[in-house]
């Protein structure tokens, strides 16, 4: 019980700090400015307006928030190490888990925060235009928030032990990879040679599958959907994000802090 | 039973390598330290920048893992964290979240300690004053000099009320008014029974506040005790004041005797060893110079200070 008070005082902090950042303004002005934007496009279309305009959100609520999530997410822990800011707050009764959970908390409530502005522009946009919104809208939304908890825990992870730079670089590589690694490995399914076989699938199960969290298609087309289309993608979710917390508190635990 | 109890903090045999950059090459920094903190005292903690102060405290509160030997405060391994309830930390030359104002940022502080909600704004409001940063409380810190910075250091240190206070050079970098403060503030940390542990390269501050303390040089312990012992341990030192030396003699002296040579107009005041006395006397006058005064005085801290650090040799216990 005490121990989840400090993450949450910790995670509080983080999100105090995000919100005096004026960078995050910035991109947060252009995500929004791309789905006004995309008002514009879809009017210029004579066929399936509605649908570009909503397939124009949902790519700029993605990009927009991984990009947020990334560019915060690979300093979190370095910064605060580079600046001696964790000296006073490891000597307290804090550990660094709970000091390391704290931050990513703190930035994943930052992150589904400025995502649900952009959600708010999003749906404004289909009401006004009188594009539809349904359940697999709702799905859709759902999924990205849990891919953005992947790629946070991704950049916690590697801000743990190395500098924003290469974290940035291990971070975006692996968004990349992650929403490749299933045609990846259905390309290499059909491969006639076995070790690219199993190359390609061990890359699919090692890396975040982040295509699973696509949902976006299904809704902006109206597609039928099984419940578990959506609750199998949010588990396994659940379940990449608890083993890179995990190991990112393993090393920073073991790490000299100078 | 009773000696275990007092002793606060408990340091045994530390050693501690850094590798800087990837190689393997291995600076050794701490070269097997101990010493021991006793209960309510004023301990400093003295030596050169860069002999291993700062890395010493930064194994206690558990920053840095020692890479052999045993540390314990209260009792309690340095490598747990709820202990760390009873002690206060002052990091060197401080730093916070610039985006916080005073008051946030003990609020923030506090909150980690387990301070409980009731206590905290009566606490925060009575440590801002105690420091001296009431009428700075609710402005960002980034707005905040050095001298407040390290003020609210000792606040944030203090928030929850700890047994024991470890200060990293909690005078450096400020103006001589702000010394004055921040060592009123140490002496009343004494006076509320706390004991406090303090890093430090300025000897002034050692002599003026600290009960006992351990001088360290390149990793090494040189010396541990009490200041009395130090200084008047029947260490003493002989100004010889003389005329007329020739460059020559001034060049022997320096470099046969060790003596510290300073000009006075046309004398020169000679600074030696008791035991060097006679042999300087014989020099001088020898050189056809004149003996104007000698005078026997206690070695002050800081010469003796210098003493250790130059001639790298193992002194008291
Ligand atoms: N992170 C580090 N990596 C390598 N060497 C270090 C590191 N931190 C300190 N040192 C070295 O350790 C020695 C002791 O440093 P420090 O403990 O900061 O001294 P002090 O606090 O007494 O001035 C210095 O020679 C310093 O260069
Ligand atoms: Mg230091």
């Amino acid at each position: 019980m005490k121990s989840l008070a400090r993450i949450w005082t910790i995670a509080m902090n983080t999100l105090r700090e995000a919100v005096r950042n004026k960078l995050l303004y910035a991109l947060l002005f252009f995500g929004v400015a791309v789905i006004l934007a995309g008002v514009v496009l879809s009017a210029l279309s004579y066929v399936e307006s509605e649908r570009i305009l909503q397939d124009f959100g949902f790519a700029a609520i993605r990009l927009f928030s991984v990009a947020i999530a990334i560019f915060v997410g690979v300093t979190l822990i370095h910064r605060e190490v580079e600046r001696r800011t964790v000296y006073a707050i490891l000597s307290k009764p804090l550990s660094r888990a709970e000091f390391l959970l704290g931050k990513y908390v703190g930035l994943l409530v930052t992150i589904w925060l400025q995502m649900a502005i952009m959600v708010v522009f999003f749906v404004a946009v289909s009401l006004v235009t009188g594009a539809p919104l349904d359940a697999g809208h709702a799905a859709a939304f759902a999924l990205i928030a849990a891919e953005l908890a992947v790629i946070v825990a991704v950049a916690t992870f590697f801000s743990a032990f190395t500098t924003p730079m290469l974290a940035s670089f291990f971070s975006i590589g692996i968004w990349a990879l992650g929403h490749m690694t299933r045609d990846l490995r259905d390309i290499g399914a059909s491969s006639i040679s076995e070790s690219v076989q199993s190359t390609t699938a061990l890359i699919h199960r090692v890396m975040p599958d982040l295509e699973s969290f696509n949902f976006a298609t299904e809704a902006a087309h109206g597609l039928a959907f099984a419940a578990s289309d959506v609750w199998l993608p949010l588990l396994y979710g659940v379940g990449y994000v608890s083993v890179l917390l995990v190991a990112a508190i393993g090393i920073f635990e073991r790490r000299d802090l100078r | 039973m009773q000696q275990h109890e007092r002793r606060i903090v408990r340091i045994e045999n530390i050693v501690k390598d850094f590798r800087p950059g990837f190689g393997l090459r291995v600076k050794r920094v701490l070269h097997g330290i101990s010493l021991d903190v006793n209960d309510g005292e004023i301990f400093g903690f003295v030596g050169p920048n860069g002999s291993g102060k700062t890395t010493t405290l930064k194994v206690l509160m558990g920053l840095i893992r020692a890479t052999s030997g045993e540390a314990t405060i209260l009792g309690h391994s340095v490598t747990e964290t709820a202990f760390r309830r009873e002690i206060g930390f002052l990091p060197e030359n401080p730093y916070f979240y610039s985006h916080l104002t005073g008051r946030e940022i003990l609020g923030f502080f506090a909150k980690l300690s387990g301070v409980t909600r009731g206590r905290r704004k009566a606490r925060i409001s009575e440590l801002l004053e105690w420091v001296g940063l009431d009428h700075a409380a609710d402005s960002r810190l980034e707005t905040y000099s050095k001298g407040m910075l390290q003020r609210l250091g000792i606040a944030q240190a203090l928030v929850h009320d700890p047994r024991v206070v470890f200060l990293d050079e909690p005078m450096s970098g400020l103006d001589p008014i702000g010394r004055v403060e921040i060592r009123d503030l140490v002496l009343r940390l004494r006076s509320e029974g706390k004991t406090v542990f303090m890093n430090t390269h300025i000897l002034h501050d050692v002599e003026m506040l600290c009960d006992r303390v351990a001088i360290i040089v390149e990793g090494r312990i040189r010396y541990q005790g009490v200041i009395e012992d130090l200084v008047g341990s029947g260490l003493h030192e002989v100004d010889i004041v003389a005329a007329n030396l020739s460059p020559e003699t001034v060049l022997e002296l320096e470099d046969r005797l060790a003596a510290k040579l300073r000009g006075v107009g046309e004398r020169v005041e000679i600074r030696v060893a008791e035991k060097e006395v006679n042999d300087t006397l014989r020099c001088v006058l020898a050189a056809g110079g004149e003996v104007v005064s000698v005078t026997r005085h206690r070695v002050s801290l800081e010469s003796f200070f210098l003493s250790t650090v130059e001639g790298g040799s193992e002194i008291g216990e």
